[in-house]
């Protein structure tokens, strides 16, 4: 027993490092995906090409990969190096911000331009339409595709191990070195408690958006 | 009080509006018919200012308003301003999905309400944004009673039949009191029998003081209740007149031709 809840402990505390890894990158991943959007819908040219191009090379390569960059390249290039940490967080934050892009993109280009219309002969500014009338309708569209998303998010972080991130998969791998193997099953059941939650979550929020259709 | 002069808009080589002028006074209802396709609806988006035209003169009240010579009359802030003289009911209504029938109506005064009291410290009289946003609330009211609506105040568009969401639609317009009211194809979204409803809250604004220009294929509708009619044909207005010379006397064969067959499929 004492053996079990010493291994609780140890992936509880590596599991602490995937919830900020979450976390983080949520907190930033999701404006700096907003802001991508923009520049993948803007009139001007070289910059859309530069977004559009941007986002092809995150969506087009993997994660790991991705990682391994942002923590070797800066160090063998220019002699600056990140810990391993904000590496990690650093590669989720620009990874799910191209992924996040798409999806608020999807959400804005749905919205009808009826919509957009009636704002302008109303005599709202730009800035009124977008963030009064359009973004909450593209909130409701979006739920579905950014739960999705999440979920995944939760469960990528386990990557960051690629990097020696101390998160509770590399936790679990120090006892198999140890001869115990179960640990490394048992983290399965704090990603299925921490998603299930957010399953909960999101369909709590899909339900409350529920009020109105169209 | 509405000068519309030379307008022309083209889209690629499509020469939708080829050389529009006419003026409206005061007062009076204008119905602009014709076919599909022959700029009708283009000329009410270019008055809103939702098209550019490549050429032309729109003046409200003696004021220019556009000039298609005249690069400043065209920055977007301007264009904000002077859209304010018209307002636009849309063929599919275009309520806003999110907010319930009063909130669609206060939104925009309210928004515009916030702008006037931070850039003059008034606001129609009100000098805080509460006392603001009370006559805002009490016009809305007024309006919803107007398009008999006031008990579907706390309801969501999504709840309504379509002639009530395009009943607050015209009170979401008539909110900002613009000189002149647009209405584009109001009825040709909705079923047959609820067009009804629409064409009669129309018609309960004409007033002295209530300029409106109605782009419709109900012919009988724009008889009965503009004072003048204008038959759009190809991008040029090929006939205009009161009701009776263009509709019961048509002069042009190209109004006869499309009078005629309106008639044959009855009206």
């Amino acid at each position: 027993m004492d053996a079990f809840w010493n291994v609780t402990l140890e992936l509880l505390k590596g599991f602490g490092q995937n919830c900020m890894i979450f976390g983080l990158t949520l907190l930033m991943a999701i404006p700096l995906g907003l802001i991508i959007s923009f520049g993948s819908r803007t009139n001007f040219l070289p910059l859309k090409a530069v977004v559009r191009t941007f986002v092809w090379i995150i969506r087009g390569t993997p994660l790991m990969l991705q990682l391994f960059v942002v923590f070797y390249i800066p160090s063998l290039v220019w002699g600056i190096s990140f810990d391993r940490m904000t590496a990690a967080i650093i590669a989720f934050v620009i990874n799910y911000a191209a992924y996040f892009s798409e999806i608020f993109r999807g959400g804005i280009e749905a919205i009808p331009k009826g919509q957009y219309e009636a704002g302008q002969v109303l005599g709202m500014k730009k800035s009124q339409i977008f963030f009064k009338i359009v973004l909450m309708q593209v909130i409701k569209r979006i739920v579905a595709p950014m739960s999705n998303e999440i979920i995944t998010l939760v469960k990528d972080t386990s990557l960051a191990r690629v990097i020696m991130v101390p998160e509770m998969l590399k936790a679990a791998e120090r006892f198999t070195v140890q001869g115990l193997i179960w640990p490394l099953f048992y983290t399965g059941v704090f990603f299925l408690i921490f998603n299930g939650a957010l399953s909960l979550l999101f369909r709590f929020i899909e339900k409350k958006l529920d009020y109105y259709k169209g | 009080m509405l000068q519309v002069e030379n307008i022309r808009k083209s889209f690629g080589r499509n020469e939708v509006l080829k050389n529009i002028s006419f003026s409206l006074k005061k007062g009076e209802v204008l119905a602009i018919i014709g076919s599909s396709g022959s700029g009708k609806t283009t000329l009410l988006r270019c008055l809103n200012f939702l098209e550019t035209p490549q050429g032309g003169k729109i003046s409200v009240g003696g004021n220019v308003l556009f000039d298609a010579e005249n690069p400043s009359s065209q920055k977007e802030s301007e264009i904000r301003r002077n859209r304010l003289h018209f307002g636009l009911v849309f063929q599919n209504f275009n309520l806003f999905p999110q907010y319930k029938v009063m909130e669609n109506i206060i939104l925009a005064p309210t928004l515009m309400a916030k702008e006037q009291l931070r850039l003059n410290g008034s606001y129609k009289g009100a000098s805080t944004m509460k006392q603001a946003q009370q006559a805002i609330r009490e016009e809305a009211e007024v309006l919803l009673k107007k398009v008999g609506l006031a008990e579907k105040r706390d309801a969501y568009p999504c709840d309504l039949s379509g002639g009530q969401q395009q009943r607050v639609a015209i009170a979401r317009a008539l909110a900002l009191n613009p000189d002149i009211l647009c209405f584009d194809e109001p009825t040709s979204a909705l079923d047959p029998e609820l067009t009804g409803e629409v064409l009669n809250v129309i018609k309960g604004l004409k007033s002295s003081d209530s300029t409106m220009i109605v782009v419709t294929h109900e012919i009988g509708f724009a008889h009965d209740v503009a004072d003048r009619i204008i038959f759009m044909d190809g991008g040029l207005i090929e006939e205009e007149g009161t009701p009776q010379q263009v509709i019961d006397n048509p002069q042009s064969a190209r109004t006869k031709e499309f009078l005629a067959r309106f008639n044959q499929f009855g009206d």
